[in-house]
């Protein structure tokens, strides 16, 4: 089932970070100047300045770095409340702000593993595919 | 407007331009009966619109200077979410300045270092600012699309919309997930900044909230974003405050003793923004700022005897202290808990209340504390023989101490 969802932040760099999305996959910028990771999407590299950048895939493995629970609605009733967001440290570094997949706040520790998954949604701008996190 | 961007830089803290400059004239409006009408809506209520807030702060400030209208030659203003021009404040105000001070932020503090530079660089003697904010009365929301389009706003404002993540309170939500886990602290331990802070307001009688706070009461409170509560969040309100700056040679002779300005420093996260906020909690711009800021001033951190921090959200007041380095990391909340933060403890800490208790004007009702607090005028609540003052701002990815010293 699809699910309706505030808009995403679109336009160049950013559409294609929803694209590889679209297909699966979660890649984040590679700078190759410095080689590190830029998370949001970005023009230049947010450590140097780098212009050349890569679309780098991440392995979908990472682990919860902090937690938050909407209890008042900033989205006029668009998203249930209470919903869970999740900070998720990747694997290959960047913290990545997502919800969680099958387990909700009272289930999550510190630390605790999760793995990549796909979530079909909509927004104005039409259907996409949003990172979420399962439980590794 | 946006209150976040930072286009123009402050200038750069330095020697030569510490204790130029003096705040001789303060003036705020009623936040404790305005918060009450607003809240009551009696028949006939009229909002207050940040015209009408401005005069009334300018007035008071006027009349505490000493100084005559005719002496106010640049006018700074801070309007947050809008108001008249600077050109239609004169105006209102009835004064004539011939500068009107550049700035590219309402909150505080960058406006006023800006405002020191312009009168040490000789371009005017005397300077009112002015802030106003009518939060309330325009219905301003602190999360969803609030801020969408703003010039210069971190993209934690805008960026994470699909996950259903954006409000003020979910950054400090996620800071204190971490800070609990991190290092074993409990909802209890930061009640205790809340019940302190609400502590320190009782004896403010122009604080929105002066009734006291129980731990029953933080701890039934209402979660906004879990887990933090009402009460680990700032009020929203309506209100100004004018401060009048004015040369430090031409500063003496006046009603009050003047405060002058120590100090300023400012540093700002350039990446991994929400790692430095999170796990970080800004230490190392808080740390980079306040050795600027203590250099300028002569200083060092144990001189500071009396701090303002921006308390936006309980941990994140408690985030400053640990930065700035009054306390070790992970030692604040134990500081608070042993009354420390109280107006008798070793470091008095938002005397009036702060934007948690007292007032949301954005830094500028602390900044006016300070000044009361330096002059020795702050009554039930003075510390005793204050002489030395620290106000922090700190946002989500940048800090700005202040330090200001009780002058001659």
């Amino acid at each position: 089932m699809t699910e309706r969802r505030p808009d995403r932040a679109l336009g160049s760099v950013h559409d294609e970070f929803w694209s590889w999305c679209d297909k699966g996959e979660l890649r984040l910028q590679r700078c190759a100047d410095c080689g590190r990771l830029s998370w949001p999407a970005v023009q230049e590299c947010e450590f140097c300045g780098g212009t050349r950048l890569s679309w780098s895939r991440m392995s979908g493995r990472g682990a919860i770095v902090s937690w938050c629970t909407f209890e008042r609605d900033y989205y006029n009733g668009l998203l249930p409340i209470p919903h869970d967001t999740i900070l998720v440290e990747l694997e290959e570094g960047p913290l990545f702000l997502s919800n969680p997949r099958g387990f909700s706040w009272r289930e999550i520790t510190a630390g605790m593993a999760v793995k990549l998954a796909f979530l079909d949604c909509e927004d104005s701008a039409g259907p996409f595919r949003l990172p979420v996190f399962e439980r590794a | 407007m946006s209150e976040y961007s930072g286009a123009l830089p402050i200038p750069s803290a330095s020697r030569e331009l510490s204790c130029r400059v003096a705040i001789v004239g303060v003036g705020e409006t009623d936040y404790h009966l305005g918060y009450k009408a607003a809240r009551s809506k009696a028949p006939g209520y009229q909002p207050p619109t940040p015209e009408s807030l401005t005069k009334t702060a300018f007035e008071r400030a006027l009349a505490d200077s000493g100084l005559r209208r005719h002496d106010i030659d640049g006018l700074s203003v801070s309007f947050i979410y809008g108001g008249p021009s600077p050109q239609a404040t004169a105006q209102l105000l009835g004064i004539e300045p011939g500068l009107f001070v550049e700035q590219a932020t309402s909150i505080m503090a960058g406006p006023l270092p800006i405002a020191c530079a312009a009168i040490a660089s000789g371009k005017c003697d005397t300077v009112a600012m002015v802030y106003a904010a009518a939060s309330r009365a325009i219905g301003r929301q602190y999360g969803g699309r609030t801020y969408e389009g703003a010039a210069g706003m971190p993209t934690s404002y805008y960026y994470y919309h699909p996950w259903g993540w954006s409000s003020q309170a979910a950054h400090w939500a996620l800071v204190w997930q971490y800070y609990m886990a991190a290092y074993g602290a409990t909802e209890e331990d930061l009640g205790s900044v809340a019940i302190q802070v609400r502590k320190n307001a009782t004896a403010n009688p122009n604080a929105v909230m002066q009734t006291p706070l129980s731990m029953a009461d933080y701890l039934s409170s209402r979660y906004i974003v879990r887990p933090l509560h009402l009460f680990d969040l700032c009020l929203v309100n309506d209100g100004a405050v004018c401060l009048i700056l004015r040369r430090a040679d031409k500063a003496r002779n006046l009603p009050h003793a003047p405060v002058l300005v120590a100090g300023w420093g400012e540093s700002k996260t350039k990446n991994s923004k929400l790692h430095t906020l999170v796990r970080e909690r800004l230490r190392p711009q808080a740390q980079d700022a306040g050795q600027q800021a203590l250099g300028m001033a002569g200083l060092s951190l144990s001189d500071i005897q009396h701090f303002e921090g921006y308390d936006a959200s309980t941990i994140h007041l408690i985030s400053q202290l640990e930065g700035y380095g009054f306390v070790e990391p992970g030692a604040g909340l134990d500081f608070c808990k042993s009354g420390e933060m109280g107006i008798g403890g070793s470091l008095p800490v938002n005397t009036s209340g702060g934007i948690l208790s007292e007032s949301y004007m954005h830094g500028w009702n602390h900044v006016a504390e300070i000044v009361r607090q330096l002059r020795h005028e702050a009554g039930a609540r003075q510390i005793d023989d204050v002489e030395t003052s620290m106000f922090s701002l700190a946002q989500t990815d940048q800090v700005h101490p202040l330090i200001f010293r009780r002058g001659a």
